[in-house]
């Protein structure tokens, strides 16, 4: 080899050569571990210059908490408690620094909101079902995962039942009221969670109105429904106000009834000739032509 | 002119002459008129700080009205300012008037471990851009995603350990109490 490149390989050597700098990585914290809320993992430093028995201090910040404490260098645990709270962390340890996310545990908890508590039986894309997934130390669970909304009449029925995957911890649902009148079970459940919500559901608008009219004792006419029931055969409930008018030469009378043990009724006044009808809501009933006689 | 016209004078009346009480009160209507329709979007045009921006238009399934974004836009900047606050000085009851449930105990345990290892955290707020992605159809939750740009620094007692400016992103569920919005959960997650 000739001298001037023994002395330039010597010169090389002496200094150090970017390559021969890359090849030796500095100490770099790592962190193992499954990362899930509640789990314990392991940080250590890795690459060369480790000085395996050596005290330092470790930091820890976390979305839950903050950690000073001294550790022995080289492997070092992390307790499940120290990362019960899903986010970012970041460790310090010998003035270098590392961040690692903790995911959201299992499933632990379902919150569940229901709306309304009362719907009207057999009302389309009535009942809201909106369900969030926490783990057992309150981390909403991001992971998509089903969750079953079912919707169950106490009385009976076909239950309806719909399964969505959540996204970002939550999952919503729209769904159809019950046909019968009653409480409903509505719930929300995941795996072996669930939460449970009852729902009223009340019989819905009258579906037809039919009355038939006679003379009262004191003369006026006496009118009176059929019993009252909604298009799904649920009566409607006492309360509901109902509209009887008389149409005669002396001009028209109204008079308000409310629903009383599932029919109503009312006395319109006397009159020879009349044209009687009947209204619940937005629902006519028939029509009678009232001659002095039924 | 018929008796059920309105008489052209007196709205002329209102406006130029008549008495001065029936000026007034056109005066205050179109006031409170004004108040109702603008106010609102005003309020929405200039964000309290730190917030950037509040997309709502991503709602879902229900929209969310003008003036309830006004109040989560106001009481989620605030949650963010008592945050700061709390973390820095080590005192969690700044906490209690924007956090409730799981988000106000994490906080809460976050700063009683700082207050017993003698750590804090300073918060430099450089804004959050919110984009609301959950409204609930009865009004009684809110999710939203927010990209926060956080300069943090972490001390121990005086002695600054390190600091690092960050694009955080979390997820945020708010839901209303008896006249604010509160923070109920606020999980960071990793950017996609």
């Amino acid at each position: 080899m000739k001298p001037a490149r023994v002395l330039i390989f010597v010169l090389l050597a002496a200094l150090g050569c970017p390559w021969q700098m890359q090849a030796q990585p500095q100490p770099r914290l790592q962190i193992s571990g499954a990362l899930t809320a509640g789990e314990p993992a392991t940080l250590h430093l890795a690459g060369s210059g480790l000085a395996g028995s050596e005290k330092a201090t470790l930091f820890l910040f976390g979305p839950g908490g903050a950690i000073k404490r001294e550790v022995q260098r080289g492997d070092i645990p992390l307790a499940g408690d120290e990362l019960r709270v899903a986010g970012r962390y970041l460790v310090i340890l010998d003035g270098r620094r590392a961040a690692f996310f903790v995911h959201a545990a299992d499933p632990g908890q379902i919150a569940f909101l229901a709306h309304p508590s009362r719907v009207p039986a057999a009302e389309a894309n009535a009942v809201l079902g909106a369900a969030f997934l926490f783990d057992r130390y309150q981390n909403l669970v991001l992971a998509p995962l089903p969750i079953t909304f079912r919707l169950a009449a106490e009385s009976g029925g076909a239950a309806i039942e719909r399964s969505v995957i959540t996204a970002h911890g939550a999952a919503g649902v729209l769904m159809d009221a019950g046909h019968r009148s009653g409480p409903a079970h509505f719930s929300a459940s995941a795996g072996a969670l669930r939460a449970d919500r009852v729902v009223e559901q009340v019989a819905a608008d009258p579906c037809s109105l039919r009355f038939h009219a006679g003379r009262a004792d004191d003369g006026n006419i006496l009118v009176q429904t059929e019993p009252i029931r909604d298009c799904s055969g649920n009566a409607v409930p006492d309360g509901a106000i109902v509209t009887f008018v008389s149409l005669d030469s002396a001009g028209r009378s109204t008079v308000d009834a409310r629903i009383k043990h599932g029919y109503a009724q009312a006395e319109l006044p006397a009159s020879n000739s009349a044209t009687l009808s009947v209204a619940a809501g937005v629902v006519l009933g028939n029509q009678i032509q009232w001659k002095g006689n039924p | 002119m018929s008796p059920h016209e309105p008489s052209p004078g007196v709205l002329s009346r209102i406006l130029t002459g008549g008495s001065a009480s029936l000026r007034l009160g056109a005066l205050a209507l179109a006031v409170a008129l004004l108040a109702i329709l603008v106010v609102p979007r005003l309020l929405r045009a200039s964000l309290p700080e730190p917030l950037k921006s509040f997309d709502i238009s991503t709602a879902a399934p229900r929209a969310v009205e003008e003036n309830t974004a006004v109040a989560i836009e106001r009481d989620y900047a605030h949650a963010w300012q008592s945050l700061a606050a709390a973390l820095e000085n080590n005192r969690s009851e700044q906490l209690d008037a924007g956090f409730a449930g799981a988000a106000l105990a994490h906080f809460q345990q976050a700063i009683r471990s700082q207050q017993e290892t003698g750590l804090s955290r300073r918060i430099v707020d450089h804004g959050h851009k919110v984009q609301v992605i959950f409204y609930s159809r009865d009004g009684s939750a809110l999710q939203a995603t927010d990209a926060a740009d956080l300069e943090i620094q972490y001390r121990d007692g005086s002695r600054l350990l390190s600091s690092e400016r960050i694009e955080e992103h979390y997820l945020v569920l708010l839901t209303p109490a008896e006249n604010s919005w509160k923070v109920r959960s606020l999980e960071e997650i990793e950017a996609h």
